[in-house]
């Protein structure tokens, strides 16, 4: 009888500690969230090697467990493997590591033929300043809400950089949301780019950009380095791994380190970086009124971002002569959601003109956006940091 | 066009010049508050009421006092050498270590061989490991009133903007801890005062961001125009196809395209034929450096 009773109190003890017991109604809604993601990037493609490790990510982050019982098994536990793996999200090391990745998988040429295509570039930064007075008014710290704006940058290597410095506590909302938006830049960014455009200027046709030297190729990165960091020191680490990883692609005696960075350290990053910012939205401490408002802040970014180049474009068309005109189907990629949004352009482009290509000059604005968003980034950090 | 080119480089080479103009800075070390004469306030280990010097890390690093010097004399930089193999000497990032000024140095590392007068002016100098470099010094006054400090208002902040030393009696005795207490980020709370809005914010940075990318953009507009004059001359002077194809604005697939089209055309001796014009772009980046012979390992396939 008594062995009857002691097993049955084990059980009891066991019970406890099982997902079953500690489950609260908000680890099951992460748990569909994590679902959707992960069927968007199987079914339709969207964004596949984020939205897996982030949706996989919010499965492991909401197994419900029994916290009070120091397991170390919680992403929020320190000494867990998981906070360990973290902590390349938390003191801001893995981002730089992306953008040392994507500088040596991005072909500048098209930026550095026709560099006026930049300004498009700095023109969609309005969405994080557009985002940051939203999220303002609606009651945010102006540290939080310069974080919440980057989302605007539409680039969550990015958004967590200056989340992690800016807003620790949002850093999980602004990550899922910056991602999840960029996934989703084919739905969000056709209707304005239709809305704001006549029909005569979506057949705008652009002079083919100029084959740019080897020189010039050599030359961007080191004198965009010293450019744009003299300017803005704050957003050194970004911006030095940036264009150290273009540098390593363009000199053209570093293949193997250039193919290592847009390879597999990129993808080793990805895969840490993604899973650990799904794996942050632990219901108990991400289901909060705040994460819904960054949430619906980041759409608004993503849009006034999208609006603000496609008119950019429209201004600078009025000052241009008739054979350099812009076709502003490509203002919506100076969002720094590089490739996308120019393959967007391109697209759009296509629908009203089938050999209207666009995507070489889609990817300057684009490419522009990245350095842009980088720079917007390290202003952020200078005034609230 | 060409003068405004010009003009807008001259202005980008002075603003680097103009940047890089010299300022007083602030000491890497700092003897950040001294209190000379210390009748009822803070007490040592020993329970006793001596002056005591405050010394700032005025980095974003930890540093090691061990094996600097303290002095009062201007003539023996090496009067106090701080002892070697005290990891309380490692002074993290902005924080402070207190020396007790009061000739007792067996009582430890914190405890100098040198008092200070409260009735004399006190000179006092940090020097470095070699006992040459001097790192800072300052001078407190005499007369300072009893369990008052002399210091700095803001720690780590000895000049003012026009280079001057802004030194002073300070209004609290803060040992070991900040002269200036701050309890909220000073900037967000201008920014809440002056800029609620974020209106301000918004136009100076995307100022910034234009600003960024302006240069940038009249950088490579100037050395795109340049490569492609000079490429042309050089083409010119070489005479060659080659040279002229090279500084061509179309493509060599282009090129090779137009090429095989007007071939066809001028010798076209047969009807259209089923078969697919493939262009392979020459690429001679090879070198024995780069041969995958001499990869240490292969990458996954």
């Amino acid at each position: 009888m008594n062995t009857l009773l002691s097993i049955g109190d084990n059980l009891q003890t066991f019970w406890g500690y099982t997902g079953f017991a500690n489950a609260e109604p908000g680890h099951i809604v992460m748990i569909v969230v994590g679902l959707i993601f992960i069927f968007l990037a199987v079914r339709y493609e969207f964004e596949p090697l984020l939205l897996i490790p982030i949706g996989f990510g919010m499965l492991i982050g909401n197994i419900p467990f029994n916290e009070a019982a120091n397991l170390k098994v919680g992403i929020y536990e320190e000494g867990s493997v998981l906070n360990i793996l973290y902590q390349g999200v938390v003191q801001g090391w893995y981002p730089p590591l992306i953008f040392l990745g994507i500088g040596a998988m991005t072909d500048f040429q098209s930026l550095i033929a026709n560099p006026k295509l930049m300004l498009i570039g700095a023109a969609a930064q309005f969405g994080i300043f557009g985002a940051y007075i939203i999220a303002l008014n609606v009651g945010f710290e102006p540290n939080q809400a310069g974080a919440i704006g980057i989302i605007g940058g539409a680039d969550g290597p990015t958004a967590i950089f200056l989340s992690s410095k800016l807003a620790p506590n949002l850093m999980g909302a602004i990550a899922v949301s910056a991602y999840s938006y960029m996934a989703l830049v084919p739905i969000i960014q056709p209707p304005f780019m239709r809305l704001l455009t006549t029909k005569k200027e979506r057949v705008i046709r652009m002079k083919a950009p100029r084959v740019v030297s080897q020189t010039e190729k050599i030359m961007f990165p080191i004198i965009g380095l010293l450019l744009t960091t003299f300017l803005v020191p704050s957003g050194l680490p970004l911006l030095g791994m940036l264009f150290f990883g273009n540098l390593l692609k363009e000199s053209g005696v570093t293949r193997r380190l250039a193919e290592t960075a847009r390879g597999p350290l990129i993808d080793t990053i990805t895969i840490l970086l993604g899973l650990t910012v799904g794996a942050s939205t632990q219901a108990t401490t991400f289901l909060t009124k705040q994460s819904v408002l960054v949430f619906g802040i980041g759409a608004l970014s993503f849009i006034i971002a999208t609006v603000a180049g496609i008119l950019f474009v429209k201004f600078l068309n009025l000052l241009l002569k008739k054979e350099n005109k812009i076709n502003p189907l490509i203002g919506n990629s100076g969002v720094s959601a590089v490739p996308d949004s120019a393959r967007i352009s391109q697209v759009l482009g296509l629908e009203y003109d089938p050999s209207n290509y666009l995507l070489m000059h889609a990817m300057g604005p684009n490419v522009a956006g990245v350095i842009g968003s980088a720079v917007a980034a390290g202003i952020m950090l200078g005034f609230l940091g | 066009m060409n003068r405004i080119k010009y003009l807008s480089l001259l202005m980008l080479a002075l603003l680097f010049l103009a940047a890089c103009s010299g300022e007083k800075k602030n000491p890497k070390w700092l003897i950040n508050e001294v209190m000379t004469n210390n009748q009822n306030n803070f007490t040592d280990d020993f329970g006793q009421h001596n002056p005591w010097i405050e010394i700032y890390n005025n980095t974003s690093r930890t540093q090691n006092l061990a094996g600097m010097f303290l002095t009062t004399d201007r003539n023996n930089p090496k009067m106090y050498p701080i002892p070697l193999g005290d990891v309380l000497t490692q002074i993290k990032p902005h924080q402070h270590a207190l020396f007790w000024a009061d000739g007792e140095p067996f009582h430890g590392t914190f405890h100098t061989n040198f008092k200070l007068d409260p009735e004399k002016e006190n000179y006092i100098a940090l020097y470095d490991v070699d006992g040459k470099t001097l790192l800072d010094e300052i001078v407190i006054p005499a007369g300072i009133p009893a369990d008052k400090t002399y210091g700095y208002t803001v720690d780590g902040f000895k000049y003012d903007e026009n280079g001057n030393v802004v030194a002073q009696q300070l209004e609290r005795v803060t040992p070991s801890s900040n002269n200036e207490v701050v309890g909220e980020n000073p900037k967000l709370v201008y920014l809440k005062e002056h800029d609620a809005e974020g209106v301000t914010i918004t136009l100076t940075s995307m100022l910034v961001v234009f600003l960024g990318l302006i240069l940038l953009y009249i950088v490579f507009r100037f050395i795109g125009n340049t490569a492609k004059n000079l490429s042309q001359q050089k083409a010119a002077k070489s005479g060659k196809l080659a040279a002229v194809r090279a500084q061509s604005q179309l493509s060599g697939e282009v090129l090779a395209a137009i090429s095989a089209a007007i071939a066809e055309l001028t010798e076209a001796e047969h009807d259209i034929e089923s078969t697919i014009l493939t262009i392979n772009q020459v690429k001679r980046n090879y070198s024995p450096w780069s041969s995958k012979i001499y990869n240490l390992r292969q990458l996954p396939k």
